[in-house]
């Protein structure tokens, strides 16, 4: 029966089967699998970028080259101009100059090299250059040396406070800097920030969280039950045979053509309290008690977000149906006709089953998609109002963008990833499991 | 299938077509200095007027305008995004004035101390808080750019009378209410987005209440502060506003008292500009300005604005920092005062005919003594936390599921909670 | 399925049709009206019609420049994922692979992230690879994150089709990538199509990477630069109307042509065997 190979060189099916399948997962490791591990990774440690001594993941005790020389320079530079404001405080002054010289001269001795690289980092300083390099940048001290210079710090700190007692207006200024820039001068020291799983229980200790959670559970649940239940219906309607059955299914499909971005911003002009239209006669239909309600209210806002999502996204889920549809060969139902089976009959026997692995991947991936809402809501409500409708995609992207805790904002993306990878195995264990089994044969 | 193979060719060729015209960057190969200068969309002109001005003076850089996001959260969101990854793509650009300490902790900017002092500029011409607005830890990270500070709007048609004090407002809102076809008394900010702590602290500070001290320890729990605040929620509850007043942002705020739907208005300057403009207002010509109203300890604005800031990892800091001493300079302000209806930063500049000719605003002695006394936002690093925490809180408030006072407690509490987070 | 669409089902369509669009409707109805008209009245129709707001729409904004970006994105990319997930669709149902449920598993697993997590190591990935400010430097996000749903879909699709089919395909010596390319693809044209119109429609729709990625004007999709129109302060809703419309248009043209495919593909193909 075996063919005669025609060409000498020729892939098995196997490893043809990898070949077609590696260019898959080779961009979704790089591009997907590759982000997630080093948010999981993130997400162990207090990694804040606004916070010089947590700017880094940091694993074991440095000193951050960069703040220590750029901070040591207006150090010295401010204690001259409080030397001209207020000459009678020299002698504190020189004592501050000794005892940060000496800590300066045992951290450059701590290490071979040290002093050469403090120098290359002051030149590139003084160039206005950021210092890029990590290498160059970070320093292991050893911790005696890390507490006796915390020490000084405080103690030097303690003498300038000494100083503003009777100090003249203008040296007012200067000591303030003076003092900050020794508090800052302390941030160029940087502990090891690995928390382990402490951003977890943090966050999962924490009401918001879950507040974000039930109501991303509650948007989720809601809008992919409707749009499951009117996309069937409108992928029936749509299959039939009738006049203009093309512009219908064009016309049908406009509200997911608009942009979310663009949808919202059309939604927050339609909801409006004053002159928003839905608003406007919802009201008048008797529906809300007044056009103001929809946007302002913790329920009004929720109702208002999902309405939204179900106009936009049933097309999505009619799409889909609709192609899973045209598998059905129709002589299944010639065949039940030839029964006697009605309508509804058919649609039970025939259509459902048939249609039901289409169903299955609809509804995963619209769930997938709405757990991790975030554009309609940042846009229409921000979250508000009361945080009563923030889903918890907008808090992490809260904490991520806007408050820069990189470390709490990957825990929370982790604390997503985790529930809708549980979701999704309950359901496709429960109701789905031929999915799967279905695939693995052969 | 064949029809759709060509088109998929058809597209294909196409796709090729726009890819191509990815390599061909510009080819601008003279020894100007390049630099890229972001800012947020300007529908005005201004900045195309304002770069040109400085070419024509420096020839010998080159300014590329950068477009970004007009909404401010996203913008910021998109800066961070930027410079976290250590991005050089943009030299200079217009900060919000509560950016400077978070950016300046996370070193994503150029503390300008040495070249302020190198170059000898005059730092006291500008308006205090605009030059403090920029300033953290003893280190300047902004030069001033144009300033804001919240107004109280009039309808001159409707009342000759300016409420002095937000109990006199209470009661001119409700009296006129109604004349000339208005449906409210008064329109202010309070969704939770960043105006309403701006709201907030116009009240909270006109009672003598305070967010953070000078040290920057949070002061919110004080009578005084309890005291503006359920001023705040007493207006917000009142039947004067509209019941939406929750969802009301400056744009809401903008439309309706443009509408004529409204007697008294809170915002910022730029609403004189279109309330006057009788191609999108009912109200053009009738629009009358003033301080905002006091409360026990005088009247307070707050402070809005953009500030000016070089990125940390520019490679061309000289041409920047040319760029932006020249537009905080007289003639950069100037010129968006002329063209884009900016108020200045520098106080010099108000004595100037042209610019107090601009408009209403600018002419207005109100507005002068309001910047004058504009208080910025808690300046801290953590600001957009602390900011957070009060937008719920005070939503919460809004909304009646809290008192002023729990208010108060509550935000008191999570502030110092993440103030301790944080190691300066 | 017979054609016996009575008149009461028109006026049912008609209705539902009107329902489905009215929020478009209104859209449009408000881009025609003239500037100090938009917020004040309720009324469907102005008494003084006008296109003013397109042509501010078409002249504030290079409004077609961002729809031959995002033209040229969503075509590459649905092209891209297209191939690409059918490859992997195929070898994960017919092909006697390994590991098939941890590669399904995985692919969907790529869905589960909250895409705002992923954004700045994809936006350090673009500027590391000098694609920022390039078709390119979206196309690549975007085939990664429409593969999972794209790869599901054709998977349902595929394992439809009878074994006979192959069987007979390979007794005539074709080799598995003919079977695929001249039997299994075309047949599933109804599952192409319709992950086609996803794919297309999700990356045209796309905002968050647009935005951080494509900073440049001459290199911004229509999502961005829609919400480009409004200023700090102010919401030109004629304008952002206007070009609404504008820019759906070609998006229903184009579903008008492809939806003939979803349909067309079985009723042509297998079901004749």
């Amino acid at each position: 029966m075996k063919q005669p190979k025609k060409r000498r060189f020729q892939l098995s099916e196997r490893q043809l089967g990898y070949a077609m399948v590696a260019p898959s997962i080779i961009l979704i490791a790089v591009i997907i699998i590759w982000p997630i591990m080093l948010s999981a990774w993130n997400s162990l440690f207090d990694y804040r970028l606004n916070d010089p001594a947590k700017a880094e993941r940091i694993s074991s005790l440095s000193i951050n080259l960069e703040t220590y020389a750029d901070n040591r320079y207006l150090v010295y530079d401010t204690m001259e101009d409080v030397r001209d404001a207020m000459p009678d405080a020299g002698g504190t002054l020189d004592d501050i100059t000794t005892a940060l010289d000496e800590q300066h001269e045992t951290l450059l001795n701590t290490d071979e090299g040290l002093a050469d690289r403090y120098e290359e980092v002051n030149t590139m300083l003084d160039n206005f250059q950021p210092v890029n390099d990590e290498e160059l940048r970070l320093v292991e001290v050893p911790e005696e040396w890390a507490d006796g210079f915390a020490n000084t710090l405080e103690e030097q700190t303690a003498a300038v406070q000494g100083l503003r007692e009777g100090a003249p207006e203008e040296a007012v200024q200067p000591l303030t800097d003076l003092e900050s820039q020794l508090s800052n001068t302390q941030g160029s020291i940087l502990e090891p920030n690995f928390v382990g799983l402490k951003n977890y229980s943090t966050y999962l200790g924490d009401g918001r969280t879950w507040t974000a959670m039930l109501n991303t559970l509650l948007f989720t649940v809601v809008t992919v039950g409707v749009e499951l239940a009117v996309g069937l219906a409108v992928a029936l309607l749509i299959n039939r045979v009738f006049i203009g059955r093309g512009l219908v299914r064009a016309a049908v499909l406009v509200p997911w053509a608009i942009p979310t971005a663009v949808a919202a911003m059309m939604w927050t002009f339609l909801f409006d309290g004053q002159s928003g239209i839905m608003a406007h006669y919802m009201a008048q239909f008797g529906l809300i008690d007044d056009p103001g309600a929809l946007l302002s209210t913790g329920a009004g806002g929720m109702f208002s977000i999902m309405f939204a999502d179900i106009w936009k996204t049933t097309p999505y889920m009619a799409l889909l149906l609709l192609a899973g549809l045209q598998t059905i060969p129709r002589s299944l139902y010639e065949a039940a006709e030839v029964d006697g089976a009605n309508k509804f009959q058919q649609f039970i026997s025939i259509t459902l089953p048939m249609i039901r692995s289409a169903i299955l991947v609809a509804v995963l991936f619209r769930a997938l998609d709405a757990f991790r809402v975030f554009d309609l809501i940042y846009v229409l409500t921000g979250g508000g109002p009361a945080n009563s409708t923030e889903s918890i995609s907008v808090y992490a992207y809260k904490l991520l963008f806007e408050q820069q805790n990189f470390g709490a904002g990957s825990a929370l993306s982790v604390i997503v990833f985790l529930s809708v990878a549980l979701l999704s195995t309950i359901f496709i264990k429960l109701i789905g499991s031929d999915l799967f089994s279905g695939r693995l044969k052969q | 299938m064949k029809r759709s193979f060509l088109m998929v060719a058809l597209f294909a060729g196409i796709g090729l077509a726009g890819c191509s015209a990815v390599t061909s960057g510009d080819g601008a190969s003279d020894d100007r200095v390049q630099i890229t200068y972001a800012r947020g969309t300007d529908t005005t002109g201004a900045t195309d007027v304002l770069v040109e001005a400085f070419e024509k003076e420096h020839p010998e850089i080159d300014v590329e305008v950068r477009e970004m996001p007009s909404d401010t959260g996203e913008s910021h969101n998109q800066y961070v995004t930027m410079f976290s990854g250590r991005s050089e793509e943009i030299d200079v650009f217009d900060a919000d004035i509560v950016w400077s300490a978070e950016f300046g902790q996370a070193n994503y900017v150029l503390p300008l101390d040495r070249l302020i002092e190198r170059d000898q500029v005059d730092m006291d011409a500008y308006f205090p808080a605009t030059v403090e607005a920029g300033r953290y830890n003893g280190r300047q990270y902004a030069m001033p750019g144009y300033a804001d500070a919240g107004l109280l709007y009039y309808r001159t048609d409707i009342t000759d009378q300016v409420p002095e004090t937000w109990d006199e407002l209470e009661q001119l809102a409700q009296e006129n209410m109604g004349k000339e076809g208005s449906k409210f008394g008064y329109l202010m900010q309070a969704a939770q987005y960043e105006g309403i702590v701006t709201n907030a602290i116009e009240y909270i500070y006109s009672y003598g209440g305070q967010v953070l001290d000078a040290n920057g320890n949070v002061v919110i729990n004080s009578p005084e502060a309890i005291e503006g605040l359920q001023k705040m929620i007493d207006i917000t509850n009142s039947d004067f506003v509209p019941n939406n007043i929750l969802n009301f942002q400056e744009i809401d705020t903008e439309s309706s008292f443009n509408e004529g739907n409204a007697v008294y208005a809170r915002n910022w300057p730029y609403l004189n500009d279109t309330a006057n403009d009788p191609e999108i207002s009912k109200v053009a010509g009738n629009v009358g300005i003033a301080t905002l109203p006091a409360g026990s300890e005088g009247a307070a604005s707050s402070l809005g604005g953009w500030m000016r800031m070089i990125n940390r990892y520019s490679d061309e800091v000289e041409a920047s920092w040319t760029f932006v001493k020249w537009m905080s300079g007289e003639e950069g302000q100037k010129i968006s005062a002329l063209e884009g209806g900016k108020a200045p930063t520098l106080e010099a500049l108000y004595d100037d005919k042209e610019i107090t000719d601009v408009s209403t605003v600018l002419a207005s002695e109100d507005f002068y003594d309001s910047l004058q006394n504009a208080i910025p936002r808690p300046i801290t690093p953590i600001y957009p936390e602390i900011s957070d925490i009060m937008q719920i809180e005070l939503s919460r408030a809004m909304a009646g599921d809290i008192t002023a006072e729990e208010a108060v407690e509550r935000m008191e509490t999570k502030m110092q909670a993440a103030l301790e987070s944080v190691t300066n | 399925m017979v054609k016996r669409a009575g008149v009461g089902f028109y006026i049912f369509l008609i209705i539902f049709v009107f329902l489905v669009m009215f929020p478009f409707i209104w859209v449009f109805l408000t881009s025609i009206k003239p500037q100090g008209e938009i917020f004040s009245s309720f009324q469907w129709f102005s008494s003084n019609m006008t296109l003013d707001n397109y042509a501010s729409a078409l002249e504030t904004r290079p409004l077609l420049m961002y729809m031959m970006n995002s033209f040229v994105v969503a075509t590459l990319t649905t092209i891209i994922s297209i191939i690409v997930a059918s490859f992997t669709a195929y070898a994960v149902t017919r092909l006697p692979i390994r590991f098939k449920g941890l590669i399904l598993g995985l692919v969907l697993a790529a869905s589960m992230f909250p895409q705002i997590a992923v954004l700045s190591p994809i936006f350090n990935f673009v500027t590391d690879a000098g694609l920022r400010n390039s078709y390119l430097g979206l196309v690549i996000p975007y085939i990664t994150i429409s593969l999972p749903l794209a790869i599901w879909i054709l998977s349902t699709f595929f394992i439809k089709i009878p074994l006979a089919l192959e069987e007979s395909a390979k007794l005539d010596g074709a080799t598995p990538f003919q079977t695929f390319r001249k039997i299994i693809f075309p047949l599933a044209a109804p599952g192409v199509f319709t992950t086609a119109i996803l794919v297309f429609i999700a990356a045209w729709n796309e905002y968050l990477f647009a935005l951080t990625i494509n900073t440049d004007d001459r290199w911004r999709t229509i999502p961005v630069g829609i919400s480009f129109y409004q200023s700090q302060y102010s919401v030109p809703w004629g304008d952002i109307t206007a070009a609404t419309v504008i820019v759906t248009i070609p998006i229903v043209v184009l579903v008008l042509l492809f939806q003939r495919r979803i349909v067309a593909g079985l009723t042509s193909g297998s079901v004749k065997e």
